[in-house]
């Protein structure tokens, strides 16, 4: 290696400082300690002891702030993670939970239902039943057309290092195909299980897709119960032709078939906006007859 | 080779002290450690060049870190800190780099 300073104790920078760092990274103080050492002039005996002493304890010092900053960023590492770990932990546990609830409220509401169902009698029973199977709010059985779309394939790009999201199923799509099959006729509806009602949201949070607030995941069943021809028109018609266009140009997986005997679960008990539990004395008469004017 | 026994020594120290880092210190350790790896880096090349200089190495040793942590925290005082660290972490990049590939040429004659 060639010293800039040429040894005689004089450093000259060279002008231009980042061709210098570039050319020598190595400290000139090396070069000028051999360039003495070269002299005579080095160290020896106890002073040359004491400096490598030093230079030992330097090299401890490096150890051990080595390990220290190794220690502090793993450290870091897990509290970051572990809050994750957390929050998912709560996340499943509520679900579950939900879960759990809705579980007994559709215990209950059967229960109720059957309560119901001795009170009244006959034709009462027969047109609640009905109002509840269009409204969502009993299991229905019967033969209709099943739409699956799925997400396309969704290449990482290159460049950016993102992944292309064109391909994915939005909610938009989802509610197309929805109201395409209400048009078409169709009397109960489920989109991957989840049962429409009248008041279904279907919203798209962040990737996610949410039916009623519940996360649903491609592929997506949209199984419909109506005329026999359902299948049919919704093929043919404005949704079926915007499915085919989506699945041509973004590879979005897309189908129809007809569907015979399926069988869609009721929705959830809904919200009660208005209705209010009666109070208890005065208003006894009035639910049940509500009930039955309801009913 | 008292160096690397030197080296061990320290490594043990800290994992048995097990030392926990004052918060207002934690920003400095990153630059601390890449400031000490130019050193040891530089120490190392010196000692394949046969100019090693203990006085040398030392003095570079705690200059360097405590430079780089000045000027990270004189960055963090004027509110320019981030871009400060990614100009030391740039100069101490290039000098490891540039003595690695001395180290390179020393040992494998490429």
């Amino acid at each position: 290696m060639t010293s800039p300073d040429g040894g005689d104790g004089q450093r000259r920078f060279a002008p231009d400082f980042l061709t210098e760092l570039f050319q020598n990274p190595l400290d000139p103080g090396y070069a000028d300690a051999a360039a003495r050492k070269a002299r005579g002039e080095g160290r020896t005996g106890t002073a040359k002891r004491v400096v490598s002493g030093v230079s030992a304890l330097t090299l401890v010092a490096l150890g051990f702030l080595l390990v220290v900053a190794y220690q502090q960023t793993m450290a870091d590492e897990p509290a970051r993670s572990q809050a994750r770990a957390t929050l998912i932990d709560q996340v499943q546990s509520r679900r579950s939970e939900t879960t759990e609830l809705q579980k007994r409220a559709e215990l209950l509401r059967a229960e109720v239902a059957d309560l119901r169902e001795k009170q009244l009698g006959g034709a009462a029973v027969a047109r609640l039943r009905d109002l509840e199977a269009e409204t969502g709010l009993a299991p229905v059985r019967g033969s209709g057309a099943r739409v699956s779309v799925g997400d396309g394939p969704m290449p990482v790009d290159p460049l950016t290092g993102q992944r292309k999201s064109e391909a994915r199923v939005r909610d938009t799509d989802l509610q197309v195909a929805t109201n395409a099959l209400w048009a078409a006729g169709a009397e109960a509806i489920a989109v991957n299980g989840q049962r429409l009602t009248a008041t279904s949201t279907i919203r798209q949070a962040g990737e996610a897709i949410l039916v009623d607030f519940r996360p649903v995941t491609t592929p997506y069943q949209v199984v419909a119960i109506g005329p026999d021809n359902l299948a049919e028109t919704f093929r043919g018609g404005p949704a079926g032709r915007f499915f085919r266009a989506l699945n041509a140009k973004f590879g979005i997986s897309y189908d129809v078939a007809e569907v015979g005997n399926v069988t869609l679960d009721a929705a959830a008990s809904p919200n009660l906006r208005h209705a209010v539990p009666p109070a208890p004395p005065s208003s006894a008469p009035t639910p049940s007859s509500k009930a039955s004017k309801g009913g | 080779m008292i160096a690397v026994l030197a080296l061990i020594a320290g490594v043990v120290l800290g994992l048995v002290l097990d030392p926990t880092v004052p918060p207002a210190l934690l920003p400095y350790l990153p630059i601390a450690v890449v400031a000490a790896l130019d050193a040891v880096f530089g120490g190392v090349r010196a000692k394949l060049d046969g100019i090693f200089d203990d006085k040398q190495f030392v003095v570079s040793f705690i200059s360097n870190v405590l430079v780089a942590g000045i000027i990270v925290y004189l960055g963090d005082q004027l509110g320019v800190g981030s871009q400060l660290s990614i100009g030391v972490v740039v100069v101490l990049g290039v000098r490891i780099f540039g003595n690695v590939a001395a180290i390179r040429r020393h040992l494998f004659r490429a």
